[in-house]
Parts: C-alpha cells; structure tokens; sequence
C-alpha cells in the first residue's frame, strides 16, 4: 500500500494534478501491461465475463437444452431462491452445521500436526512429513472411494477393528452405518477430510519454520514455557497462514461437494443431512438444467462467501500480527 | 492454360464440398465411445460419405461422462449436433424436448417400420414431442443363474421357458413365480458357517452367499419384476401401483428378515464386487440386461447359463427392456439430410453391425433371430448358454418402461433413489409409512410442475 502511495505520489505535480510520465517511465508501464496483459485477459474470458453472465442469467428463465426460449423474468429466480425454496434453506443450514464442527477441527488438527512435525525431538521429520502429505496427491475420487470401503458397515476395517479391540458388535449389516447414521455422519466425513489435511499442514509447516529462531532464544532466557512461547510467539507470528487456512477451509466447504456427491449420490440422505449446498446447485444446474435458476443459487453463494470474507478481513487487524504492519 | 484447368478444377470441387451438408453425429450418452468400438463406427462414416455426394457425415465421439455436459453445452451454444445416439430412454429423459418428430420424415420417405414391434416403436412415441425416434438396439432382461452355485447345492435350475413350471429338488412341480423364486433362492443363500437361509442357525450378520440379486438398476428396475408400474398417474398424480407396495415390502423381508438378497452393507462390499453380484460368484441368480453379458461377465469363471423371469404379482412374468435409438436434435438445422443418415444407419447391415458393437440385439425383428445366433457363437464360443432366453423375454418387456419420463424428471428420481437408499440401509424400515410419505413427496413435486 505504501509502495502504491509513494508511485501515486510521485505522479502528482505539486498543484495536485497528474504529471506526463517519462518516457522511461511509459516504456516501463508498457512492459508492465504486458506481462499481466495475458492474465487479464485471461480474467475477463474465463471469470468476468461468465460471471456477468451468470449474473444476468439469474434474471432469465433459461434451460440449457431449450436457450432459444429465454425470457426474462426478473426478479422470479431470486423470489423462488429465497422465499421458495426450501431445500436452499435446509442446504444452507447443512453446510454450515458441518462447517462449524469440521472447520475447528480441521483447523486444530493441522496446525497440531504441523508443530508436532516441526519438533527438533521428532525423529524421522522427513517420513512423518511425506506420509500426512502423500494422501493429498491420491485423487479425491479414489480417496473417497477407499474410505467407502473403509468405511462399510459389513466388511470395512474400520467396524471389524473396533469389534476385534473393543468385543462391541460393530461390524455387520446392524452394526455402526458410518455413511448412513444421520447422527455420525459428519464425524465420518470429518474423517475422511483428514485424508486431505496436508496441504494445510504444509502451510503451517513453512509458516513456523519462517518464525525467527532468535524470538524462541530470547524467550527461553527469559524463562518462557513451551505452551507460552506457542501462545505469544509462534501464533502471533503464523497468524497470516492461519488467516489464509481459515479462508480457504470456508470456501472449501461452502463448495463441498464431491464426497457427499460420491458417498450419498447427492440425495441428501441420511435424512437430509448430507444436502449440501453445492449439491443443490449441481443438481438445479447440471441435472434439472435450469441455468436461471441455478445462476441465482451461486450468486447467493457468492454474496454469503464475500460478505464472510469480508467480516474476516475487517477483523483480521485484531488478531492476524503482520510484520511491519503490513498486510 | 494449364494453370486456368487447374484452377477451374480446384474451384470445382470446392463448389462441390461447399453443396455438401454437413451432418454432425454426436456419441457419448450411451454406448459407442469405447475405443474398440470407434473404428467400426468411423468405417460406417467412411462408407456412407463415399456412398453419396449430397452429405458429408462427421462422427464426434465424447466420453460417457463428459457427454452430458457437451451436448448441453453446444445446445446452449447454439452449436447442437445433427443425431444423437446411440441413446437409451434414460439418455434421453435427460435431455427433455430436444429430439425432433420423426414422423414427417417417416412419411416424407415412406418408411417402412413393420419390421419392428409396434409396442417398441411406440416406446419412442412420447406425448407431446411426437416419433422422436425408431428403436434401433434393445437389451432384453432375463435371470443369470451360476450352475455352479446350483450344483454345489444340489438343485435343480430354474426354468429356461417362459410359462414353464419349477421342478423343485423334492421333485415336486411349482408355477415359476416369485414364491418359487423366494424358496430356491433361500435354499441357495449361505452364511459362514455353512446354514442356509432356511435353517434356524442361519445368521444373517455373515452372509457369504446369496440366492438373488439385482445389480445396476434403481428402485423402479427392482419394481418390474412385481408388474410394470409408474410413480405417476393418468391424471399426472403421484401413485404407488399396489402391487410395488407388496414389492417393496417382499424386498425389505428379502434383505433384512431373510436374508437371500444382499442388503446395501453387503452390496458395497468386496467380496459382491462393489455390486457386480454376477462376477462375484456369490450369487446364485442375478437379473441382468443384455448389455451386461457383452460388457462385463467375462470376469466370472463359474459355469452359467440364463433362465425366465418368474410370474410377478400381476399374474406375467416381466422382463424389462432397455433400447437405444438414435434422435434428431430439434435445433438441427439439417433434419431432413439428418434422416437420410438414420435410414443408412437403419438398414439391416448396418444395424446388425453397429447394434453389434453396442451390445445389443437389432431392432429389426427379420435380424433379431440372426443376431442371437451368433451372439454366443463370436462372444461366448466356449460355454453352453441357452441364448433363446434372450428372444424370448423380449416378449415380455415392460410396459409402462421402467426409464418411462415422470413430471420434474429429475428431482423425481432424486426421490425414489432416496427411499431405495434407506429402504436398502435401514433394517428397521417402516415400509408402509415410508410409502405414504413418498407418495406424498412426489404429488407435492408433480403438483409444482403442473
């Protein structure tokens, strides 16, 4: 920011007004301009324009297979999405019941694991790190799918080794419907989230090993136990990376789709607990092939994801520490 | 001068390619994208433009998964295909209102249907889109039963005719229906320890092997077998045919009280192959399509053979039918040149050959005989399968279709996938409540389409 204001400032003559710029100066923008020439205009092909688009679809009672039909219809979509529909609701509800239960979770786990990985007592950093990492390069299709395995209340491992430690009768048509049992569902689909974990621990990982070595120095002379340099020095100085985990962990989930698509075949089942948003619109979208319709569930996704990025970015300058002030 | 012939020449067979239509053909939403099968399709294509001047035929092929998005996709674009095909009657509910009457090209060329089945030519008479389209393969269903499993058990095989009757091991002889179906299959379902399904110290938590399964069909697939039926009536009212109700309550006793058809937990497991319960080899009788022999039962190296479906609940055996045809996008601006493609298509060798590639019998009753003849001969050359049980069920295929269009297609289906989905999890499953509420769930979903 700093950097925009001294270049703004050195354009402006002293009355106040825009000075002609050098030609050093002109030359130099050109090259600027066309080394993100190329990005831009990617921007306005594949996201600006069919997002205008998509915008102005919501005002259409458009059908993919039917486009010569389109008319316009106003308001009509967006009376239905909010006041019509009630699966928009129930879906919205489901996406962030399991976001209040998976984000901390998740967020928790990782930033755990990463500073377990980042110990200089830990043997073998090397393995542990490319183990919690290999399972993010499987494909989240085959991931899901290996957990569905998993996961099978007859024959998968995980109801047979519970029945093996514990004597309880888990495993078995009656025994523990992992993916079916609406009261544990989302503790299975927070299971199979750890499969994709490593990247966030990667994050941290790079983030704690960037916190100066000196700040952990000084506060041992000083007498510091492990839980309060983790508190008042590690945090404080990975709070970006947290920041950045946070928001990518929300749009995650406000997109999440493929395991509940996968597992559940997008039904919503059991009793309605795995209707996720982004099923809903798949499923207005791409099945039922109501593009005006669907254009308004994902701009309303849009709205609720800019204004939650919005509230965090507002408040980010209460808890994220970055160096030099600068964000 | 020289160059001036030349020239004109160039320019003259530009004239010429330019008089050419265009006719695109999409494949993808059902058979035919395969690699092995690409060739013979890019040979009718090759034969078919040397053939004729008038129309340059272009094959695209796109992967199953992705067909659905493309085709949508360059409809909305106002870029749609010419044919679409080969498509299924699923395929098509996908796609509602964008295949085009046939009947004015029917009776433009005068074309000849009587060589195929009034009532499958009336499954593509759809109310209020007209002909949209002639059946060109069909995919008849029948029982698979493992002999091997049978001899290992000692009883006899369930009945390759129609109308036949059941001799039971007791030597005893019974109507080949579902009571038949339920006693042998209960006398074929085993538990680990050895008991079958009719002894008392059968324990249906360890099931290893199963008297009857149905693979790879939704609720109302499973339902046929009962009668042919529909969620919707005459009226456009949401309806449970009575006997579907009895159907889906003798499914629930099968899979949870009995134990001899496998319940969901089973179905996903291993050792029933995800599902492929005839490739497994744990289970006794399966109700497969046609498709599925051509495709994937080559992984089975038990002995079997294929059988008639018992009588249902309506008094008829059922055997539901699957068919391809191919349509005309409503949106082509080619339809007439369009049909002149399908007739080619159509005609008996090229429908023997390409019906061939797709898995399935010809359309044309003259070629159906024909093609079972072989059909065992070329594809399965070293096992004794009584392949007339193919013709045969053709008889008996289902009508109302099982794949028959319902109001609010999809979000319908969405419906009934969710009540089999409970109805194959839930041991406790309240059937008849559960009935009612469906009931109750799809008139609510028709009313909002009316």
């Amino acid at each position: 920011m700093e950097m925009l204001e001294a270049v703004q400032g050195a354009r402006k003559t002293k009355r106040g007004g825009w000075r002609t710029l050098t030609r050093a100066e002109k030359r130099e923008a050109r090259w600027g301009y066309a080394f993100i020439g190329l990005w831009i205009v990617g921007f306005l092909t594949f996201y600006f324009l069919p997002m205008a688009a998509s915008l102005a679809f919501s005002f259409f009672d458009f059908e993919l297979t039917n486009p010569g039909d389109a008319q316009f219809i106003g308001f009509e979509n967006w009376r239905k999405l909010l006041f019509e529909d009630p699966r928009v609701w129930q879906a919205l509800r489901v996406t962030f019941t399991f976001a209040f239960i998976s984000l901390p979770i998740g967020m928790v786990s990782a930033l755990f694991l990463a500073v377990l990985l980042n110990s200089e007592h830990l043997i073998g950093k090397s393995l542990f790190r490319t183990l919690f990492y290999a399972p993010t390069m499987v494909p989240v299709i085959a991931g899901v799918l290996i957990w569905q395995g998993f996961l099978n209340p007859t024959t998968g491992w995980l109801n047979q080794i519970i029945e093996l430690v514990t004597g309880f009768d888990a495993a078995g048509p009656n025994g523990i419907r992992w993916l079916n049992d609406p009261s544990i569902i989302y503790l299975s689909y927070v299971m199979i989230g750890f499969w994709a974990i490593g990247n966030a621990i990667l994050y941290n990982l790079a983030s704690l090993q960037g916190v100066p070595s000196e700040l952990y120095e000084a506060a041992k002379i000083d007498g510091a136990t492990w839980f309060r340099r983790l508190w008042s020095i590690t945090l404080p100085m990975i709070s970006p990376i947290i920041f950045y985990n946070l928001i990518l962990s929300i749009f995650g989930l406000m997109q999440y789709f493929e395991i509940p698509y996968v597992l559940n075949t997008g039904t919503g089942e059991p009793d309605g607990t795995t209707y996720f948003y982004i099923i809903h619109f798949y499923r207005q979208t791409f099945q039922n092939l109501d593009m005006g319709y669907g254009s308004a569930i994902a701009w309303l996704l849009y709205i609720i994801a800019i204004t939650i990025t919005g509230v965090l970015f507002a408040t980010a300058n209460r808890w994220v520490y970055y160096a030099g002030g600068n964000r | 001068m020289r160059k001036l012939a030349l020239a004109l020449l160039a320019l003259a067979f530009t004239a010429g390619a330019m008089a050419q239509v265009q006719v695109r053909w999409f494949v993808g939403l059902g058979a035919g994208s395969d690699v092995p099968v690409i060739p013979i399709q890019e040979e009718f294509v090759a034969n078919f433009n040397a053939s004729q001047d008038d129309i340059e035929l272009i094959l695209e092929i796109v992967d199953n998964d992705q067909a659905y998005d493309v085709l949508a996709t360059q409809i909305a674009a106002g870029n749609p295909p010419d044919i679409v095909g080969p498509v299924g009657i699923r395929g098509r509910n996908a796609f509602p209102g964008i295949f085009a009457d046939l009947t004015p090209y029917i009776e433009a060329n005068d074309y000849d249907l009587s060589d195929f089945d009034p009532a499958l030519v009336e499954v593509y008479n759809v109310e209020g889109e007209g002909q949209i389209g002639i059946p060109f393969a069909v995919f008849p269903s029948f029982l698979t039963y493992n002999k091997t499993l049978f001899d290992e058990a000692g009883l006899p095989y369930p009945p390759h005719e129609y109308g036949a009757p059941y001799t039971t091991w007791e030597g005893e002889t019974v109507p080949w229906d579902l009571a038949a179906m339920r006693d042998l299959g209960m006398m074929l379902t085993f538990d680990a320890n050895g008991f079958d399904a009719t002894e008392p110290e059968f324990d249906i938590n360890n099931v290893v092997q199963w008297g009857f399964g149905e693979q790879w069909t939704d609720l109302r697939g499973r339902l046929t077998k009962f009668g042919a039926g529909t969620f919707v009536d005459e009226n456009g009212d949401a309806v449970i045919p009575e006997h579907w109700a009895t159907g889906v309550q003798w499914l629930h006793d099968a899979m949870w009280v009995d134990g001899w058809i496998p319940n969901a937990p089973y179905a996903g497991s291993d050792f029933l192959s995800g599902g492929d319960y005839t490739s497994s080899g744990n289970v006794a009788m399966t109700h497969t399509h046609l498709w599925y022999h051509g495709c994937c039962i080559g992984g089975l190296q038990d002995e079997w053979d294929l059988a008639a479906m018992p009588t249902g609940l309506t008094g008829v055996p059922v055997a539901k039918l699957h068919g391809d045809t191919f349509g005309i996008v409503n949106a082509s601006e080619n339809q007439a040149e369009a049909f002149q493609v399908l007739m080619a298509m159509f005609e008996p060798a090229n429908m023997l050959t390409l019906s061939d590639i797709y898995g399935g019998m010809p359309a044309r009753e003259s070629l159906a005989g024909e093609y079972i003849e072989t059909y065992g001969a070329t594809n399965f050359p070293d096992r004794d399968v009584d392949w007339s049980v193919v013709t045969a069920s053709l008889g008996y295929a289902d009508s109302p279709s099982h794949e028959g269009p319902l109001p609010a297609f999809r979000d319908a289906e969405q419906l009934y996938i969710a009540f089999d989905q409970r109805l194959n999890n839930e041991a406790d499953f309240d059937v008849p409540t559960e009935l009612a509420l469906l009931q109750a769930e799809l008139q609510l979903l028709f009313d909002s389409v009316r």
